[in-house]
């Protein structure tokens, strides 16, 4: 079903139903049990060979200076893990104490040398070519969040807002769906001033145009979310309590994902959801921004998988970048724009505590162009095992267009549906 | 499902005509931050091409209300006593706009222990200056221009040192070129002191270069990212018309080469490398010892070895500045900030043509601004885009005669937008497409921002208002004011049942006919606006 035509329908006359939680997922013919799918973006071009990186090989050695490089000792010691690729030293940043934990627990995969087929450099490009999840069109009107959700079946048919990008703006991935939502802060999600604004604003936004869905869009989630907010005695939000004592950390991408559990929490039949955390672009003295924003992406994972304690058998998160960077560093003690990279899956249904993937090498006839890590699992055949294994949702044709090897990894339980290269949606 | 639209559609009747308004006035609303009075009765009087004429050639001097309120305009800065340097609590003029590289960069000095507060105070007085001008100045063309520009050539200003320096980058190179050669701006960004710390190149030597500065160069100053054909050719010898040095785009031996011209670019920081000690001024400084002195080709073109001093790097910018495709990109940009998200292929034609005439011109973005504002296009696509926040924000404060007081908090309501003032974080700047600024995030903010800013309510810090004093005299009917405050906003005929939905809003349970007395008025006529400020027809462009 396309999304739209049910929120434009119902908005204004749900009220009668909403207010109740979501707890039934029984739409068929696919089951999903309310999976729940986060895909983190480290908008920048995360270096993934200083945060899963082969200690010892000696080009990577050779290639680095040891400030961006993990080593196997000394000052830069990396975190050990099991089960590696091509029987390499593979260690995490030392700044990633609670990827570790999560590897080493099997909620946590790492698959490597995984990217964008495709040879542009370009943060921009790689972005909007990976967003819009075609390698050919670049005029494509919509993202392929977007079509996943024009044309998945296993959304429940009472689901409020079955999307969510966390922030202000929604990235290119939901281009196009005039139904998701896009959520900072949930006690500074409401309407100010006069009550009467909100009815007045529903009889002046009824068109069909893109601002009219947006305003729609944007009267029906401040309603529905602010029903569910918990409130003090006086009728004001109280600041959101996370389970299992758990302290999100203060960075940006701590921020949003605590939003995002408050959210999940709310039970609106949230199946997907964005979370972007910049900062990434490490040209020069990589050290120091590098090793923060690895600290601020472990210790936010930690804690919100351990926040949604009760959600992890329906949670897969995934997290990726658009490109890895230059395996040489640059004399400004930074990296360039590399190509392969690593990506990481996290949930109740990972095959965690492995790495997956095809390790390339990174002698210099083994580099994309000579320079670069080369990606050896196209980037869409990681999300399609998430698509088809959790989401139920087989249309990879549509939802990528022009994809059509898709071969699963299995680093997810479940089964593949059958799956669909047709390109219609 | 279509039934149920249909049941809601006359449950909630339709009150917006969301029609275009007349050409001037959809012209004068993308021109200026919303029209004023005054530039709506010129324009009636004197006809729209004059106006456009006239706001192409700014005159400095004849700018009186905007330069009294620059120089009566203060600050507030504030901090805690910390490090034996004393508290400071106080309301501050705007002294920074005009004062020169090296007295700014004497903020950077260490040994001075500056608090944080004073080494941004810099870039907050250039954003108070910039809600001031956009409200104030006569010139407000050229103002939207700059915005324009600052957006093209993003830099992230929440790096310290780019605070320092911002009032430079601001008025010595993007308000100083932004109705000029294109070529001089392009230089004047690439010596920067700004935007050699923003894409790193101040640290960049041979060899590795530093890539960064000489890839967004490419990608997003010059050439664009439609020609960049990294995935199609991996030899620069094999782009089309390479080998006569004129390839059709670029691919990253482009780049490498190109950074490789721009070594040594640097930033007379008083670094100490030994031999040499750079000066500390804050300047552009050309260090020889990092630069790569041998022969390299960029876009098909060799430069020899052992060139002058920054001789490489000026042919690189030549290169990209006069290429083909930045034309197109540059005016299809143009395009799709004053016209639409997506403007005709004619449109873009002809203002590339212009553009190209006058490559060497000292006004070619004058020439070209003026093809495309006197297109037929230009007036005649109102509601195609929606006003920036920045734009959004200005309009209700020029719309509603504020006594504007700018300060830090102008910065938040606008992040809240998706906005953010000279701290967009990446060198694409925002977006220039209508869903972008629509998220339900963005939407709500945009709803929220009246209620704060046109409130009379003393807690205001932003502005003033005396709306009754620009109401005719003895005016009092709720029907009458109504009535005038929309035609004022939104400079249109509407609909009755959309007057009528608004005059019931503002007697509120009252009778229709009852006057309005003048202790309740500015409070009433602030509600009333606001509301006025979250229809379409406001937010729409």
């Amino acid at each position: 079903m396309r999304r739209r035509e049910f929120i434009a329908g119902c908005s204004a006359a749900i009220a009668a139903m909403a207010g109740s939680k979501i707890t039934g997922y029984s739409f068929s013919p696919y089951e999903t049990n309310g999976a729940i799918f986060v895909y983190i973006f480290l908008r920048g071009g995360c270096d993934g060979l200083n945060l899963v990186a082969p200690v010892n090989d000696p080009n990577y050695i050779a290639n680095r200076t040891s400030d961006v490089r993990v080593t196997d000792n000394g000052d830069g010691a990396g975190l050990q893990l099991n089960n590696g690729l091509a029987g390499l030293d593979f260690r995490l940043h030392q700044k990633a104490p609670e990827l570790k934990e999560l590897y080493d627990s099997n909620a946590l995969a790492i698959i490597h040398a995984a990217g964008l087929t495709n040879g542009t450099r370009s943060h921009f490009d790689a972005m909007d070519i990976i967003e819009r999840g075609s390698l050919t069109d670049k005029n494509l009107t919509e993202g392929w969040f977007t079509r996943y959700l024009n044309s998945t079946t296993s959304t429940d048919t009472n689901s409020l807002f079955s999307s969510m990008a966390v922030g202000t703006g929604i990235p290119v991935s939901f281009l196009g769906s005039e139904d998701t939502l896009a959520v900072n802060s949930i006690n500074d999600y409401k309407l100010r001033g006069d009550t009467r604004y909100a009815s007045i604003l529903q009889s002046l936004y009824t068109g069909n145009t893109l601002l009219d869905e947006a305003a729609k869009n944007a009267l029906n989630s401040i309603a529905e979310i602010n029903k569910r907010i918990a409130k003090d005695a006086s009728n004001n939000p109280v600041p959101y309590a996370p389970e299992n004592g758990v302290k999100y950390p203060e960075n940006a991408l701590g921020k949003s994902l605590q939003t995002l559990a408050q959210v999940i929490k709310m039970d609106m039949g949230l199946q997907v959801a964005s979370v972007d955390y910049g900062g990434w672009d490490t040209h020069e003295h990589q050290q120091y921004q590098f090793a923060s924003l690895t600290e601020g992406l472990s210790k936010s994972l930690g804690a919100f998988y351990n926040d949604l304690s009760n959600y992890q058998s329906r949670l897969t998160v995934m997290v990726m970048s658009e490109f890895g960077r230059r395996l040489k560093s640059n004399k400004s003690n930074g990296t360039d724009h590399g190509h392969g990279n690593a990506m990481l899956v996290l949930g109740g249904n990972v095959k965690g505590g492995k790495m997956y993937g095809n390790w390339p090498g990174l002698d210099n006839e083994q580099l994309d162009n000579h320079v670069d890590l080369a990606v050896t699992t196209d980037y869409r055949t990681v999300l399609s095992e998430i698509i088809m294994r959790r989401l139920a949702n087989p249309k990879l044709g549509y939802i990528f267009p022009g994809y059509k090897d898709y071969k699963p990894l299995n680093f997810l339980n479940g089964n593949d549906p059958k799956v669909d290269y047709s390109k219609a949606g | 499902m279509t039934l149920r639209k249909g049941f809601l559609n006359t449950f909630f009747p339709s009150l917006s005509s969301v029609n275009a308004p007349a050409p001037e006035i959809a012209a004068l609303n993308r021109i200026t931050y919303g029209p004023v009075p005054e530039e709506i009765e010129k324009v009636k009087k004197e006809g729209l091409a004059s106006f456009i004429e006239e706001q192409l050639n700014p005159k400095e001097t004849d700018n009186e209300k905007l330069s009294a309120k620059l120089s009566s305009a203060t600050l507030q800065i504030r901090y805690a006593e910390k490090d034996g340097a004393a508290a400071v609590d106080e309301s501050r003029p705007l002294n920074l706009l005009n004062a020169s590289i090296e007295e700014l960069w004497k903020l950077n000095n260490k040994e001075m222990m500056l608090n944080y507060q004073e080494k941004v105070r810099p870039l907050e007085e250039v954003r108070a200056a910039s809600w001031l001008r956009a409200v104030y100045s006569k010139w407000q063309l050229r103002e939207v221009m700059v915005e324009f520009w600052h957006n093209h050539f993003n830099v992230n200003a929440s790096d310290q040192k780019i605070a320092i320096v911002f009032p430079v980058y601001d008025r010595d190179v993007i308000r100083k070129n932004s109705l000029g050669n294109f070529r001089a701006f392009l230089e004047d960004v690439a010596k920067s002191t700004a935007m050699l710390y923003y894409l790193d190149n101040f640290t960049s030597r041979a060899s590795p270069a530093n890539e960064n500065y000489a890839r967004e160069l490419f990608e997003l100053h010059t050439l664009g990212s439609d020609f960049y054909f990294n995935n199609l050719y991996n030899r620069w010898r094999d782009v089309p018309g390479a080998l006569n040095g004129k390839p059709t785009g670029y691919i990253d031996e482009d780049v490498y080469e190109a950074a490789r011209a721009f070594t040594g670019w640097t930033v007379a920081d008083g670094q100490n490398l030994g031999k040499d000690k750079f000066p500390d001024t804050g300047q552009f400084y050309y260090y020889d010892g990092w630069h790569d002195n041998y022969q390299k080709r960029i876009l098909g073109n060799e430069i020899s070895p052992n060139q002058p001093a920054l001789s490489d790097g000026h042919l690189a910018l030549d290169l990209v500045a006069y290429h083909p495709a930045t034309a197109r990109h540059i005016c299809k940009k143009l395009c799709i900030r004053f016209i639409s998200d997506e403007p005709s292929e004619a449109v873009v034609n002809g203002a590339v043509k212009v553009w190209t005439q006058h490559q060497k011109s000292p006004d070619q973005i004058r020439q070209t601004m003026s093809y495309i504002l006197n297109t037929k296009e230009f007036t005649s696509t109102w509601g195609k885009k929606v006003k920036r926040p920045f734009h959004l924000m200005a309009s209700v404060f020029r719309t509603a005669q504020a006594e504007l007081t700018p300060n830090q908090g102008l910065t938040g309501q606008l992040s809240q937008m998706g906005y953010y003032h000279y701290n967009w974080q990446t060198p694409t700047g925002h977006p220039d497409r209508m869903d972008y600024w629509l998220s339900s995030s963005n939407m709500l903010a945009r709803w929220n921002l009246a209620n704060g800013a046109l409130s009379v309510n003393p807690n205001n810090r932003m502005a003033t208002y005396n709306f009754i004093s620009q109401m005719p005299a003895g005016m009092d009917k709720p029907a009458d004011i109504t009535n005038f405050w929309i035609e004022h906003i939104l400079q249109k005929p509407m609909p009755a049942a959309f007057t009528e939905t608004m005059i019931s809003f503002l007697v509120n349970n009252g009778k229709a006919d009852q006057p309005i007395s003048q202790d309740k008025m500015n409070n009433k006529v602030s509600s009333l606006i606001t509301l006025l400020t979250m229809t379409p027809d406001f937010q729409l462009i």
